[in-house]
C-alpha cells in the first residue's frame, strides 16, 4: 500500500516507524529537513521536502496514487489543506488530524467530507477515551476492547508478592483450571517477548493477557491484586483532554464521583458551568494543601493531564504517596512512557502515541483491532480471516508451527469468541486475534490467508 | 524511538552475523565461473567448487552461531559494509591461488579487490612486457578471465546492494546499509522501500548489461565469451578486458563505439535510466547533474580531439576516434584502452589526466569524486567570489529548483579535503618505496578513483605486476576507500568511532 504522510512530526515519525516496518511504501512530506533527516534516518521511507499546502510537492510526493494520505501536521489548517488537495488530486483515502472540535457538531457548516477528509482524528479525543479505559479496569495498566467488547487484553503488573512469581506460564495456567485465558506477551526491562509455555514469570513483568471481559476479574485476582471499582476520580487539569474525560464519565454515569482541578478562574468558571454533575476546583494540583483539604488519600484514581508533563508525573507520583490506587499522567514525550512504571506511575498516556495508534486502526480498514503503545511495548493485534487455503485450517492450535514471533491469542467462530489453547481447532472463515512483533506481521498475515 | 534500553556498545554478534550472511552469499557468486571452466574443459573448477564450498561452510557457521537478532546502528553498519568488502576481496583471492594462475597471495588478492572496486588495475597483461612476472591474460585459464569481469560486476552495483535486493533478512537496517555502499543520494530513490530500490537499480543494471552484451556479440571479432567478458566490465566501469592490449586489440571501430557508448550510460545514475523507462523523459533531460556530465564530456573530448588532430594523429577520424575512447574511459573511470595516453602530447595528456578527479555520476557504476560534488564544489566557490562583492548578499546554491543545504555542501567539501588528503598520503607512501614522482601520483590517484591504468610506469600499456608488494597493498586499500567514498571507512580509523 503506497502511503504518504504529511508531517514529520511526533505522530508522522511514530506511523513512519510502524508502517516501514510492515514493509508498506511509505513517503513523508515536511517542510523541516531536519526533522526530514531523522525520520529517514530510522525507518524505511522516503522523505520529501515540501510544503504541505502547496500541490507542486503533494504530487511530488506521489498522492496522486496514494492508497492513503495522512496529514498529521500539527496545524488544522494546513491538514485541511493538504486533505482537500490530496483528495481532488486522486489520493485514494485521506486520514486528517483536527484539534478543533468544531468540525464533528452535528451542524457544522464544515463537514469534513467538504474538505476530503474521510477519518477525522482528535488526539485530545482518543487519548481521553484511553484514560476512561484505563479507569474502568483499575488494576490494569492497559485496556484494548476484542469483538466488540466479549474479549479484552488486560496489562497487569506482576508484584514482587505476587502468587505467580517464579511459576511457568503452564504451571499458571494448570493451577487455575477453571480460567480460560492466554498470555500473549511479556515485557520484561524493555523487551518484548512473546511467550510460550516454558517461560517463566518474574517479578515487575507486565503480563498481557487476553480473556473473556466476564473472567477478567478473577484472572486480576490471581495475580494477587485486587479488582476495586473505581467511584473516586481526581483528574488534575482542566484542559482538553481533562474536561473530555469529564464529559465522557459524565455522560456514561457510572456513579463516579469526580473532581476536576484548574489553575486558571476563567477555566474553571467556564468548566463549572458546562459539567454540572461535576466538582470543579480552582487551584494548583502540585499544591498539597489543596489536594489534603479535597481528600486526595480517598480518592481512587488521579489523573493529571496538564499542559506541563513534569507537574503531571509530579503530581501523579504525590497522589501515589498519599495513597491513591490508580495514577494516570499524560507525557508529551512518549519516550517516557516505557519508563513510568518504573518510577511507579500505573499508567501514562500520550496524545501523539493515542492518535497514530488511532490513525494506525483505520489504516487495516477494520482489519486491525487495535494497537495500542501498550506501555511502550513493540506488538500488533491483528484480527485476520482464515482463509480456506491457509495451511492452519482444520489443525490443533498447538500442532501449528507458527511464524516467530507470533502469538494467537483469540478466536471468533460463528460470532461467538473462544479464547485459544493448545486444543483449539482453526476452522476457515474463522476470524483469528493474533498478538504479533511488527517484522512478524507480513508473515503472519500471509499465513492465514 | 524506544531504544533507551540498548546500550552504546557496538553488537559484534550482529555483525559477524551478517557477515555470514554475505560470505554465504559470494559462494553462490564463486559457483558461476565453473560454467565456463567446464564448457572450456578447465581444471580450475575444482578451485572456484573448493572456494565456493569454503564460503558457503564459514558463512553458514557464522550466520548459525551469531543470527544477528537486532537491527544495525549506523556504527555497526560502517563496520558491516568494510568488512563484507574486506572479505569478499579475502575470499574472493582464492581461486587465482587454488588454480595456480597466481602464487602470491599479495597478487590475487589485489587482483580481487581491483576487480570488486571496480578499479581494474591488473597484475597481468599489458602490450609492454618488460617486467612482466606474471602470465598474460590471454594465457589465463578462461574461468579465471570469467572471474575477473565477474568481480567486476558484482562489485559495480554493490554486493550489498544486491544482498538487500535478495535477501529480505537485513530489516530497516538495509537502508543505511544501502547507503554506506551507494553513492546514490537519499533524495535520489526512486522507491520508497530500499529492498525495491535495490531491486531496481539491479535488475536496469542487468538489462543494460545484456543489451550490451548482444551488441557486442554480433560483431564478428567478439565471441560469446568476450562479449559478456566486456559487457560486465563495462557496465561495472571496471576496465579488465579478455586481451592484453585491452579494447585496442579488437581494432574495430564499431566496438569501440558500442563500449564508448556504454561507457558513457554506466557513467550515468542508474535512476535516470529508470525515470527514462518509465517515460519521464524531459525530468531526466533536466538534471543537472547528467548536464554537467554531458558538458565535461563533450569540452574535454572536444579538447584532447584537436589537441591529437593537431600534434599526434594523422587524421582527424583517428583523432576523434582515439581521443574520445580514452576521454570517456578516463572519465567513467573504466580504464580500457585503444591507444597509450601517456605517449600523447603533454596537454591531451593533463586533460586526461584532470579526468582522473572527476569521475561520473552519484548513482551510477563509476569511482571519483562524481558529478554532483563538482558542481556543489564549483557553486560554493563561485559564490565566495560574489560574497566578496557584496558582503551581505544572500547567495543559496542550487542545483535545478532545488537548494543544496549547507550542510551537505559542508560535506561536500570535507569529502574533498580528505579525499586530496588522502590521495597524497598514498603519493607519500608510494614515493617512499622509492617508485618515481609521476607514477606514485599516478597510481595513487588511479586507484581512490577507481580508475585502473595511471600514468607513468602504470600507464595503460603496462600493468602493476612490478608494483612492490607494499605498494599493492598501500593501493588495495586506496581503492576500498575510493569505491566507498571515503567516509564509510575512514571513520573506523577515527577513535571516536570506538569510544564508548
Amino acid at each position: 500500500m503506497k502511503i504518504v504522510i504529511i508531517g514529520a512530526g511526533e505522530i508522522g515519525r511514530h506511523l513512519s516507524r510502524l508502517l516501514s516496518e510492515e514493509k508498506q511504501d511509505v513517503i513523508v512530506l515536511d517542510r523541516d529537513g531536519e526533522a526530514l533527516a531523522e525520520v529517514a534516518a530510522s525507518c524505511d521511507v522516503l522523505a520529501r521536502e515540501g510544503n504541505a499546502a502547496s500541490a507542486r510537492d503533494l504530487l511530488a510526493a506521489g498522492v496522486k496514487d496514494a492508497d492513503l494520505v495522512i496529514a498529521a501536521t500539527s496545524l488544522d489548517e494546513v491538514n485541511m489543506i493538504a486533505s482537500m488537495m490530496s483528495k481532488r488530486l486522486g489520493a485514494n483515502k485521506v486520514i486528517a488530524r483536527i484539534r478543533s472540535d468544531e468540525f464533528t457538531d452535528p451542524d457544522t457548516p464544515l463537514n469534513p467530507e467538504d474538505m476530503g477528509i474521510d477519518v477525522m482524528i482528535h488526539p485530545e479525543q482518543s487519548v481521553a477515551q484511553e484514560i476512561v479505559q484505563l479507569i474502568k479496569r483499575s488494576s490494569a495498566s492497559d485496556v484494548l476492547n476484542l469483538a466488540d467488547g466479549k474479549m479484552q487484553l488486560v496489562g497487569l503488573r506482576l508484584e514482587k508478592n505476587s502468587p505467580l512469581v517464579g511459576m511457568t506460564l503452564m504451571e499458571y495456567d494448570r493451577g487455575f483450571p477453571n480460567l480460560v485465558f492466554r498470555i500473549v506477551a511479556i515485557y520484561r526491562g524493555g523487551r518484548t517477548i512473546i511467550p510460550d509455555g516454558s517461560d517463566r514469570l518474574l517479578g515487575n513483568d507486565n503480563i498481557f493477557v487476553i480473556a473473556r471481559t466476564d473472567t477478567i476479574p478473577d484472572i486480576v485476582k490471581s495475580t494477587g491484586k485486587v479488582e476495586q471499582p473505581i467511584t473516586r476520580i481526581m483528574i488534575a487539569g482542566g484542559t482538553k483532554v481533562g474536561s473530555h474525560v469529564a464529559r465522557i464519565l459524565n455522560q456514561e454515569n457510572g456513579g463516579w464521583n469526580i473532581k476536576l482541578i484548574e489553575p486558571s478562574e476563567k477555566g474553571a468558571n467556564q468548566l463549572a458551568a458546562e459539567l454540572k454533575n461535576i466538582l470543579v476546583l480552582h487551584g494548583e494540583a502540585t499544591d498539597p494543601d489543596l489536594l489534603a483539604i479535597e481528600g486526595v488519600q480517598d480518592t481512587d484514581a488521579f489523573i493529571s493531564v496538564t499542559d506541563d508533563e513534569e507537574s503531571n508525573i509530579i503530581s501523579c507520583l504525590m497522589a501515589k504517596h498519599l495513597g491513591v490506587r490508580k495514577t494516570v499522567a499524560m507525557v508529551s514525550k512518549p519516550q517516557y512512557i516505557p519508563l513510568s512504571q518504573t518510577i511507579g506511575l500505573d499508567a501514562a498516556v500520550n496524545k501523539k502515541l493515542s492518535a497514530s495508534n488511532e490513525i494506525h486502526r483505520h489504516i487495516r480498514q477494520g482489519k486491525v483491532l487495535a494497537v495500542s503503545s501498550l506501555q511502550g511495548i513493540k506488538a500488533e493485534l491483528l484480527e485476520l480471516e482464515v482463509g480456506s487455503r491457509s495451511k492452519a485450517v482444520g489443525k490443533l492450535i498447538h500442532k501449528i508451527r507458527f511464524p516467530e514471533g507470533c502469538i494467537v491469542g483469540g478466536i471468533i467462530h460463528n460470532g461467538s469468541v473462544e479464547i485459544a489453547t493448545g486444543q483449539t481447532i482453526i476452522r476457515k472463515n474463522d476470524r483469528i486475534i493474533v498478538f504479533c512483533l511488527p517484522q512478524s506481521v507480513e508473515a503472519i498475515t500471509s499465513y492465514f490467508k | 524511538m524506544f531504544d533507551l534500553f540498548s546500550g552504546s556498545t557496538i553488537n559484534f554478534k550482529s555483525i559477524v552475523g551478517i557477515l555470514g550472511a554475505f560470505m554465504f552469499f559470494l559462494g553462490f557468486a564463486l559457483l558461476i565461473p565453473i560454467i565456463p571452466a567446464l564448457i572450456y574443459h578447465e581444471e580450475a573448477w575444482q578451485a572456484f567448487l573448493i572456494s565456493a564450498s569454503f564460503a558457503f561452510i564459514c558463512g553458514a557457521l557464522s550466520y548459525i552461531f551469531f543470527k544477528p537478532k537486532q537491527e544495525l546502528r549506523l556504527r555497526e553498519v560502517f563496520i558491516v559494509v568494510t568488512f563484507t568488502w574486506i572479505i569478499l576481496s579475502l575470499v574472493g583471492a582464492f581461486p587465482f591461488m587454488l588454480s595456480g594462475t597466481l602464487i602470491n597471495y599479495t597478487d590475487a588478492f589485489f587482483e580481487t579487490i581491483s576487480g570488486l572496486t571496480t578499479t581494474g588495475a591488473t597484475i597481468f597483461g599489458g602490450t609492454t612486457t618488460s617486467g612482466n612476472i606474471n602470465a598474460n591474460i590471454e594465457d589465463l585459464p578462461k574461468s579465471i578471465v570469467f572471474w575477473r569481469s565477474f568481480l567486476h560486476w558484482l562489485g559495480g552495483m554493490g554486493f550489498v546492494v544486491l544482498s538487500i535486493a535478495i535477501l529480505p533478512l537485513l530489516g530497516t537496517g538495509g537502508m543505511q546499509l544501502f547507503q554506506a555502499e551507494s553513492s546514490l543520494l537519499n533524495s535520489d530513490k526512486p522507491t520508497p522501500r530500499v529492498q525495491q530500490t535495490a531491486k531496481f537499480l539491479w535488475y536496469i543494471y542487468l538489462g543494460i548489461t545484456l543489451l550490451h552484451f548482444v551488441l557486442l556479440w554480433v560483431h564478428p571479432k567478439m565471441d560469446w565469451f568476450e562479449a559478456i567478458n566486456h559487457a560486465f566490465s563495462t557496465m561495472a566501469t571496471g576496465g579488465f578486458s579478455t586481451k592484453d592490449g585491452s579494447v585496442g586489440a579488437f581494432d574495430s571501430v564499431y566496438i569501440d563505439t558500442v563500449i564508448t557508448l556504454f561507457m558513457f550510460l554506466a557513467g550515468v545514475n542508474f535512476v535516470l535510466h529508470f525515470r527514462i523507462l518509465r517515460g519521464e523523459v524531459s525530468n531526466v533531460l533536466e538534471n543537472r547533474e547528467l548536464r554537467f556530465y554531458v558538458l565535461v564530456a563533450l569540452i574535454v573530448t572536444t579538447l584532447i580531439t584537436f589537441s591529437l588532430w593537431m600534434n599526434y594523429y594523422d587524421s582527424f577520424g583517428e583523432a576523434l576516434r582515439y581521443g574520445t575512447f580514452q576521454a570517456l574511459s578516463i572519465l567513467t573511470t573504466t580504464g580500457y584502452g585503444t591507444a597509450d595516453y601517456t605517449l600523447w602530447p603533454a596537454f591531451a595528456l593533463f586533460l586526461i589526466f584532470l579526468l582522473f578527479f572527476t569521475g561520473g555520476s552519484t548513482g551510477s557504476t563509476s569511482g571519483g569524486i562524481k558529478m554532483t560534488r563538482w558542481i556543489i564544489l564549483l557553486r560554493s566557490s563561485f559564490r565566495e567570489i560574489k560574497q566578496a562583492v557584496h558582503p551581505k548578499g544572500v547567495y543559496p546554491i542550487r542545483m535545478g529548483n532545488s537548494i543544496i543545504d549547507p550542510a551537505v555542501s559542508r560535506t561536500i567539501f570535507s569529502f574533498f579535503v580528505l579525499y586530496m588528503l588522502i590521495f597524497s598520503a598514498g603519493v607519500l607512501a608510494l614515493t617512499a618505496m622509492n617508485i618515481d614522482f609521476v607514477s606514485a601520483i599516478g597510481a595513487s590517484i588511479a586507484s581512490l578513483g577507481n580508475v585502473g591504468p595511471a600514468i607513468g610506469d602504470y600507464g595503460p600499456a603496462s600493468n602493476y605486476a612490478h608494483m612492490p608488494f607494499a605498494g599493492k597493498w598501500v593501493l588495495s586499500l586506496l581503492m576500498m576507500i575510493g569505491r566507498l567514498e571515503i567516509f564509510t571507512v575512514i571513520v573506523l580509523f577515527s577513535t571516536t568511532f570506538w569510544k564508548q
